[in-house]
């Protein structure tokens, strides 16, 4: 059993709302898996199922190879949980509160938990509702990452956390990852994914429209090219891999399918190049592909364009 | 536009209080709706059929004289009433029907305050409100208009249902339905303040309660003893106008609306000292490390509740003290009483007159020591909408240890608190009629204890399959309620009685324990409990 996470077909629906249509998502053991999508794409949904908080109405999910609805609490033990919006007991400090959700996993490791309080700069003495966002999302990263559990499924986790705490959270998944645990990790924080997930899966609306590799999704996407060239080069435009071409006098700039990239290559030293740069897709270029036509809608111009 | 600069530094901190008015109006009407309806229908209701039970002078005297004691007196209200039964049907309805509908008209008012201040500040629904171009005080103004709309729109709708009594002037009517508007002020306003002091809606809720309970007992007492003891409660002021009787006075009602004006303005002072989102009490620094036993979902449902148990604790072991001092004195009275009247008091048959009083009296504090149970189920909802649930829901927990542990602390709520009540009453009953009475009173209570658990269970049930109406509950709680308080004098089908687990107990010690009905009634809660465990488990965590 090598998938920590396997969904098929899941559907969720509230009401005439289909949050989850026949969503397929695998995690396999090991990986740090990210989880893109915009707010309201279906991502929390998906944790919640696979939570066992939420029933799905069709379709199938495994965690450990068992059923999360049925096997809640004993599945539970393997895993650690940090929603997007944490909401502590008001009348509990943050102490307590990690002690508790620890010894519900049946122990806590106080080396541990005390140094991931001074990692995350954080004051257990505080109760839980004089803490501020941050601070409260905080308690529920200190308690998961002290907890020593095979899985960690963080939903957009780093939400109100300052820059400095985000660089201490990225160390806290990589460590995790180090230690051999799967990490599943929501966001749509580009730079967050892009640093700590080997893997992705893009959500658009309850369906999982990409998943793969970092380097597999770039290989399916556009690099950018930008050259100034010592003579003009003819033929570019009749590339089918070249789109965007803009010419403005020996200054080119087109994207570029990285099938087509050698023949592109082969023609600009053809014409002799005399500044060249090439860059890879960001993820964010990756993710704004799938969404092109939303950003269409909301009337925002999209330079990679929709899909062609 | 001038003058609108000047006009700001005064009210600024109410600024927007309009606007939250409407919004709040609206997010309302369906509790307004359903506690304005409910209580002007059971107002029409008794108005109709309490004139048909007692047609005339006679019938209405013989009631007199069963009621004209202390215990049934801290029940109902003042002797002033009770001295014209016979004159007029009105001063009856009154005398029977007001202390109790003030109390429930309390209630009301006190949920609706708690829901629109501190239970939207504990959940930053104001948060965002706040945020707008709107004053630091207008949330609080806001519930405050809210609350005297509606306490004016109940005042009207009871006048409008008691017009028809025969025999009765509209001026009558008039200030009988302004004893509804003034409780409701007033309660309004002592909310406002409790909703100052703590820092979650259920404090707010509880300690306001408090208050109610307290003013219950006050008024209860000075109308027993004949002293002025009901002047220092807010339920006493309304009913000591003597409405519908010769000696009929308004001004009572001042009294309402002036202390009122007082707690207003104290809420409005302390909301002014305090920050947002914090109580009274100053935060100190807390444990670094839980104790060690917490260490269970079930373990934190009981320390989160902690608060609500010993409310429920010191509530009704003073509930119990007060009506067993009263216990003693129904003895006393009942030994200065001629033949004739003995055997009224005591339904005819030779049992003693405290007897039937403990029958009702046990049954009443069965009904309270609800309330504090079913605040506890309320809890467990809104653990779960705050979102503070979704962390034990990833844990290692079963549904029935969260939010299944919520039934158990209602549980416990609801048994001590009952057995509190009935321990009080026997410890001071007992002292005036002797030990011997102490094991028959605490058994009274005991045998009042399976319809307690069917109720319970019957909410965490309603928890469990329906949670968005989980507010259903204390339809259920005012149902049983009157229908074990006022159904002897209401004329409803046998059956309507009978759905009320209360209905089903035997009534010792005017009868014998009937054994097969309290362990039908266990087992009909066990059952209801586990129907709500199934439903926990079958449906969806609604996390925010």
């Amino acid at each position: 059993m090598n998938a920590v996470i396997r969904t098929e077909g899941l559907v969720k629906r509230f009401g005439h709302v289909t949050a989850l249509d026949r969503l397929d998502l695998e995690v396999t053991r090991g990986e740090t898996h990210g989880f893109l999508g915009p707010n309201g794409a279906g991502k929390s949904t998906a944790i919640r199922v696979l939570l066992g908080m939420l029933r799905s109405d069709e379709g199938r999910a495994e965690l450990f190879g068992g059923d999360p609805w049925k096997d809640a609490a004993t599945l539970h033990k393997r895993l650690a949980y940090v929603p997007g919006d944490v909401a502590l007991w008001p009348g509990l400090t943050g102490g307590e509160t990690i002690d508790l959700l620890g010894r519900l996993r049946g122990g806590i490791d106080k080396r541990k938990r005390d140094e991931l309080l001074e990692r995350f700069d954080l004051d257990p003495r505080k109760k839980g509702r004089s803490y501020s966002k941050g601070n409260r999302q905080k308690v529920a990263l200190v308690a998961a990452f002290a907890a020593d559990v095979d899985l960690l499924l963080l939903d957009e986790p780093t939400s109100g956390l300052d820059p400095l705490m985000g660089a201490v959270f990225n160390e806290c998944v990589k460590e995790a990852s180090a230690a051999g645990r799967t990490v599943l990790l929501s966001s749509h924080i580009m730079s967050e994914v892009e640093a700590l997930c080997e893997r992705v899966s893009i959500i658009r609306k309850g369906v999982i429209v990409e998943t793969g590799t970092l380097a597999e999704m770039r290989h399916f996407s556009r690099s950018r090219l930008r050259a100034t060239l010592k003579n003009p080069v003819r033929g570019l435009e009749d590339n089918e891999g070249v789109h965007d071409l803009k010419t403005d006098g020996l200054d080119i700039e087109c994207s570029v399918d990285t099938g087509a990239l050698d023949d592109v290559l082969a023609q600009l030293a053809v014409a002799g190049v005399a500044a060249l740069t090439c860059e890879p897709p960001s993820l964010e270029e990756i993710f704004l592909r799938f969404y092109g036509d939303e950003l269409a809608a909301s009337g925002v111009p999209n330079g990679e364009g929709a899909e062609s | 536009m001038t003058t609108a600069v000047a006009e700001r530094d005064d009210l600024s901190t109410l600024a927007g209080t309009g606007k939250l008015l409407r919004f709040y109006l609206r997010r309302t009407r369906i509790f307004l709706i359903a506690w304005l309806g409910g209580l002007a229908g059971f107002s029409w209701l008794m108005s109709v059929s309490l004139p048909e039970l007692y047609p005339d002078a006679q019938s209405r005297i013989e009631a007199a004289v069963l009621l004209d004691s202390p215990a049934m007196r801290f029940m109902t209200g003042p002797v002033e009433y009770i001295d014209v039964y016979g004159d007029s049907v009105g001063a009856m309805f009154a005398h029977q029907m007001l202390m109790w509908s003030l109390a429930v008209t309390g209630v009301m008012f006190i949920l609706l305050v708690t829901r629109l201040t501190r239970a939207d500040e504990e959940t930053s629904r104001s948060e965002v409100v706040r945020s707008q171009p709107i004053g630091r005080r207008a949330d609080l103004a806001a519930a405050l208009w809210l609350s005297l709309i509606a306490a004016a729109v109940l005042g009207a709708l009871v006048t409008l249902t008691v017009t028809g009594i025969e025999g009765t002037e509209l001026g009558q009517a008039v200030l009988y339905g302004l004893t509804f508007t003034a409780t409701g002020i007033t309660f309004a306003a002592i909310t406002a303040v409790c909703a100052q002091i703590g820092s979650y809606g259920s404090t707010s809720n509880g300690l306001a309660f408090a208050v109610l309970g307290f003013s219950f007992l006050m008024a209860g007492a000075g109308y027993a003893q004949e002293s002025g003891l009901a002047w220092i409660s807010p339920i006493g002021w309304p009913e000591l106008t003597f409405v519908y009787t010769p000696e009929q006075r308004w001004w009572p009602l001042g009294v309402a609306v002036g202390v009122s004006a007082a707690l207003v303005w104290l809420a409005f002072a302390l909301v002014a000292k305090r920050d947002f989102g914090a109580g009274m009490l100053p935060a100190r620094p807390g444990r670094a490390t839980a104790k060690p036993g917490l260490r269970s979902a079930t373990a934190l449902t009981f320390r989160i509740t902690k608060g609500m148990l010993w409310t429920a604790v010191i509530s009704m072991l003073l509930l119990g003290l007060t009506y067993g001092s009263v216990l003693g004195s129904a003895d006393e009275f009942l030994e200065g009483m001629s033949e004739t009247q003995r055997e009224v008091l005591t339904r005819g048959s030779s049992a003693p007159a405290e007897d039937s009083f403990a029958v009702t009296v046990t049954q009443i504090q069965g009904f309270f020591a609800l309330i504090f149970a079913l605040l506890v189920i309320g809890r467990a909802r809104k653990e779960e909408t705050g979102g503070r649930g979704e962390l034990l829901a990833a844990s290692p927990v079963a549904r029935s240890g969260w939010p299944g542990s919520y039934y158990a602390a209602a549980m416990v709520n609801g048994t001590v608190g009952t057995l509190l009540g009935g321990l009080g009453l026997a410890l001071v009953g007992a002292s005036s009629l002797g030990w011997d009475a102490f094991g028959k009173l605490v058994l009274a209570q005991v045998n009042y204890l399976p319809a307690v658990w069917v109720v319970i269970a019957a909410a965490f049930a309603l928890l469990g399959w329906v949670p968005r109406f989980g507010a259903l509950r204390w339809l259920l709680w005012l149902y049983v309620f009157i229908v074990g308080y006022f159904g002897s004098l209401l004329d409803m089908p046998e059956w309507v009685g009978k759905i009320s687990p209360f209905e089903h107990v035997a009534e010792y010690p005017l009868e014998d324990v009937d054994w097969v009905a309290f362990a039908v009634l266990t087992v009909v809660a066990a059952v209801i409990a586990m129907l709500g465990f199934t439903g926990i488990r079958r449906r969806d965590l609604q996390f925010s």
